[in-house]
């Protein structure tokens, strides 16, 4: 096996993008020293070896970083919709729990009615903080998302118990909803640094 | 990188820099060269003693690229060793006054070793 095609080899080490951009370059500049040093010199594939080992995991370390970056730029995004999706089902909670009152005063509404009401307009509210908390996109942001979220299922869960009855639509958004937001919020995301 | 991006780093936020960075800069000072010119170039002036081998001089490129010090010139054959096309690298303006604040902090580290007398002095 020729000495080039050893090199072509050992250069498989490095990140196909590298390669890609500056594979033919080195094998070109591996070429020009093997030409004007004694390649069967063991110092000579001793420090191409040694080269290789010094700069192949650096190369893979900075694909990798720049992968966790990009992770980070979609994960951003991401909670950026998530927060408006927040805001507007707060917004739809709310105005959903105001109907249930204004119904519940024209039939003559119980205590319990009332109570669970009005812990669902709360809750609504929670997750609509939670929702504008996110899209403020500050670690304490991030706490404020994380408190009103829990304390929002935990308005709902205590409004389900007090009135029973809770549809389809109210329980992914009054449950399900900030349930999904909240492991969003607690996901582990590396901030991007702007160095 | 994008240039709009490049602007906002300080040159003086990229020191100290790597001996090799500071050699690879240096011989692109004032004129171009492809790669095997800046090996050839770097083992000269140091004796030996910065050894660029294929992967570290292409890794340095690669981010000197990146942080805009460095830009691709020409590609074009060098008469003295072949036919082969060769990328040519030269500095950037940027990448000229980061060379520049880091040759003089050397410089301000070697004029307090000369104060402290740990060189320039001869030894008994």
């Amino acid at each position: 096996m020729s000495a080039e095609r050893v090199y072509r080899l050992l250069l498989r080490a490095y990140p196909r993008t590298f390669r890609a951009k500056y594979g033919e370059e080195m094998m070109l500049l591996f070429r020009d020293e093997y030409r004007r040093r004694n390649a069967r010199a063991l110092a000579f594939w001793g420090s191409i070896v040694d080269d290789l080992a010094r700069s192949a995991p650096s190369m893979w370390v900075e694909v990798f970083s720049s992968r966790i970056k990009d992770f980070t730029r979609v994960f951003e995004v991401v909670m950026k919709l998530a927060g408006i999706l927040a805001v507007l089902l707060g917004i739809y909670g709310v105005v959903g729990a105001l109907g249930d009152a204004v119904v519940g005063m024209r039939i003559g509404p119980s205590g319990a009615y009332v109570v669970a009401v009005s812990l669902g307009i709360i809750a609504a509210l929670l997750l609509l903080t939670a929702g504008a908390a996110v899209l403020w996109s500050s670690a304490s942001g991030r706490n404020t998302a994380t408190i009103a979220l829990a304390a929002s299922v935990l308005m709902v869960l205590i409004a389900r118990l007090l009135h029973p009855w809770m549809g389809t639509v109210a329980l992914i958004v009054g449950i399900v909803s900030p349930i999904v937001l909240l492991a969003a919020v607690q996901w582990p995301h590396r901030r991007q640094s702007t160095a | 990188m994008p240039k709009k991006q490049r602007r906002e780093i300080s040159p003086e936020s990229l020191l100290p820099l790597a001996p090799a960075t500071f050699q690879i800069l240096l011989t692109l000072v004032g004129d171009e060269r492809h790669g095997y010119a800046i090996m050839k170039e770097v083992t000269a002036r140091t004796d030996g003693a910065v050894k660029l081998g294929p992967g570290t001089l292409y890794g340095a490129l690669k981010r000197l690229l990146e942080a805009g010090l460095v830009e691709q010139g020409s590609e074009r054959a060098d008469p003295e060793l072949g036919d082969d096309r060769r990328r040519y690298y030269r500095l950037t303006r940027f990448g000229l006054r980061v060379a520049r604040l880091e040759a003089r902090r050397l410089d301000a580290m070697v004029r307090a070793a000369r104060q402290k007398k740990l060189i320039g002095v001869a030894t008994a």
